[in-house]
């Protein structure tokens, strides 16, 4: 077996592999922080954000960070030619 | 005119749409298997879209997540938790399975994990891990959609009735028009459960409050412990921050790989409107939100519904609201229901036939047969699904429960197929048969469960290893077919 366990492909630059390095981070961080012990550090009713308990509206923050995070991907692939 | 007369033609009225909907678009596909499973791989991104929003929320979402924040507080908040990053994995492994789909002609998820390991044994076996899954999940659905007719109508259309009406509409179209019918009835019922959620969901919370901020101080004076995870378990006592984040981590590892979901990469019409999908799904996903202000919104004004999943039907046929909201608030849920019905019978039929009956019995079947073949499984499966719904009393919620812990074994298959190519054909077999055999341990000794941690994580616990250590131990495979699949 002469294949090397990669993660990222060994077509991609430094760079490109910084940026998705940087997502699945983001990813991976967003993930720990809808659970214990991070979310807990923000597990309280006040303060009311949108009507919503801080617990609720915390969630909702991270459901943004999620959206952006993979939009802003998205749109620096495609700038880069790299979508079909 | 009588209420639950106007309440029930609103209802017809979607389900003529949507019957007409799932007929006619099946013009738009050829008559060939790839056409029926994955239509041709011509979808866009908003038939992307909304398939990938309505099959996952089904009637656990619009009954079952207020249930949740109504019974049990803050431990619904899970729900919106797994929701956020489940289908982002997609984004990285989605278009190299599209990718080897279109080069290899995959319609299924096993097609490519069987080529991947050289194993007809895992097609048959995933095959049968995927039909386990779906049986409870589909027999839910049908008793979501029988529930809800039988509440808004005063039991004038009982369960039997509602479940068989409904999902007769569902066989019609499924059978017909095959994945084409999923595709465009699921953007019509999604544009429908998300209209529902939002305008229910802020509307109720200030019919009975003044807003949903005020609602919310209510809550905070009354019932505090609902408004902070984890909430809740279900008998009522402190729910753990074990059982809260295992759940999100076996929902968000479970996601993705979900049979009837995942099959759908193939369909995309290309990287782009894949991608796009996956980026614009928390749009959709955020529904759930006003979703769980009506079970919120219940707590205090409705108290003591039983069972919690009734909250919702409950609140809308409480509150003397026009028979016309009533009939769309019907019909809304039936689309919950029946766009992940349709999918989960679609892919149910295709899956019998295409991993198990042809790599296992009849390798030689011709395209045509194994159209026809999907198409009589698809009856057969939803009629068995039907009588589980109707006439049997055997507790599927217990089924359910294996699910997502069987589902998650999955999970080792997705990151040896593209990650490691050391991973052998003994390897993942052994890995998943010990995974699943300890998802059936601990669920059936929950003393196992330390610190109420879900069956499937000490499934996959178990999976890994047994599949690192028999892959280590076994014969590597042949370099050139394996970095057909892996990141090099």
């Amino acid at each position: 077996m002469s294949i090397k366990t990669r993660v990222f492909s060994s077509a991609l630059s430094k760079a490109e592999r910084r940026i998705y390095g940087a997502v699945t981070v983001i990813f991976i961080g967003v993930f720990l922080a809808t659970m214990w012990p991070i979310y807990p550090l923000f597990n309280r009713i006040r303060p009311f954000v949108l009507g919503m308990p801080a617990s609720l509206f915390y969630l909702l923050v991270l459901v943004f960070v999620s959206f952006f995070s993979l939009l802003a991907l998205f749109r620096w692939e495609d700038r880069r030619g790299k979508l079909e | 005119m009588e209420r639950w007369l106007i309440v029930t033609l609103v209802t017809v009225g979607y389900l003529l749409i949507t019957l007409l909907v799932g007929v006619l678009s099946g013009r738009g596909a050829s008559s060939s298997t790839a056409g029926y499973v994955v239509a041709d791989r011509q979808f866009g991104f908003v038939i992307m879209y909304f398939v990938m929003g309505a099959s996952i929320f089904s009637a656990f979402a619009f009954l079952g997540g207020p249930g949740w924040a109504y019974s049990r507080g803050a431990a619904a908040f899970y729900i919106l938790s797994y929701g956020t990053v489940g289908l982002a994995p997609w984004y990285f492994y989605g278009p190299r399975v599209a990718a080897l789909g279109r080069k290899y002609g995959y319609v299924t998820q096993a097609d490519l994990f069987a080529h991947r390991f050289q194993s007809p044994a895992l097609s048959g076996l995933m095959a049968i891990i995927s039909l386990v899954c779906f049986l409870p999940y589909l027999v839910l659905q049908m008793e979501g959609a029988g529930y809800v007719f039988d509440i808004v109508t005063e039991g004038r259309i009982p369960p039997a009735a509602g479940a068989a009406i409904a999902y007769g509409v569902v066989l019609i179209y499924v059978y017909h028009s095959g994945v084409m019918g999923v595709g465009w009835t699921n953007t019509f019922q999604g544009v429908f459960m998300m209209a529902l959620a939002w305008g229910l969901g802020l509307y109720l919370p200030y019919q009975l409050y003044g807003g949903v901020g005020p609602m919310f101080e209510a809550l905070s004076q009354s019932v505090p412990e609902m408004l902070t995870a984890p909430g809740l378990d279900a008998d009522g006592s402190q729910w753990t921050w074990g059982g809260y984040s295992s759940s999100i981590a076996i929902s968000v590892f479970g996601f993705s790989m979900w049979p009837h979901y995942f099959m759908k990469i193939y369909a995309a019409r290309d990287e782009r409107t894949l991608k796009r999908t996956v980026v614009w799904y928390p749009t959709f996903m955020i529904f759930l939100l006003p979703i769980m202000f009506i079970g919120f919104a219940g707590i205090l004004r409705f108290p003591g519904v039983e069972p919690a999943d009734a909250i919702l039907p409950t609140i809308v046929t409480s509150l003397d609201l026009p028979a016309i909201v009533v009939g769309l608030f019907c019909a809304g849920a039936l689309a919950a229901s029946m766009s992940t019905g349709d999918a989960l019978v679609h892919a149910a039929g295709a899956i019998l036939v295409n991993d198990l009956y042809k790599v296992w019995f009849k390798p030689d079947l011709d395209d045509a047969s194994e159209r026809r073949l999907i198409r009589f499984l698809v009856i057969v499966i939803a009629g068995v699904a039907y009588y589980f719904a109707v006439f049997s009393s055997f507790s599927l919620v217990y089924l359910l429960l294996f699910s997502y812990g069987f589902l998650n074994q999955f999970l080792p298959l997705l990151v040896a197929a593209f990650f490691w190519p050391r991973a052998t054909r003994p390897g993942v077999l052994a890995g998943l048969i010990v995974g699943c055999t300890t998802v059936i341990v601990w669920t059936s000794f929950p003393e196992l469960q330390w610190q109420k941690i879900h069956p499937g994580i000490w499934g996959l616990a178990a999976n890994f290893i047994v599949m690192v250590s028999v892959s280590l131990a076994t014969p590597p495979m042949d370099d050139e077919h394996v970095r057909e699949f892996v990141v090099t």
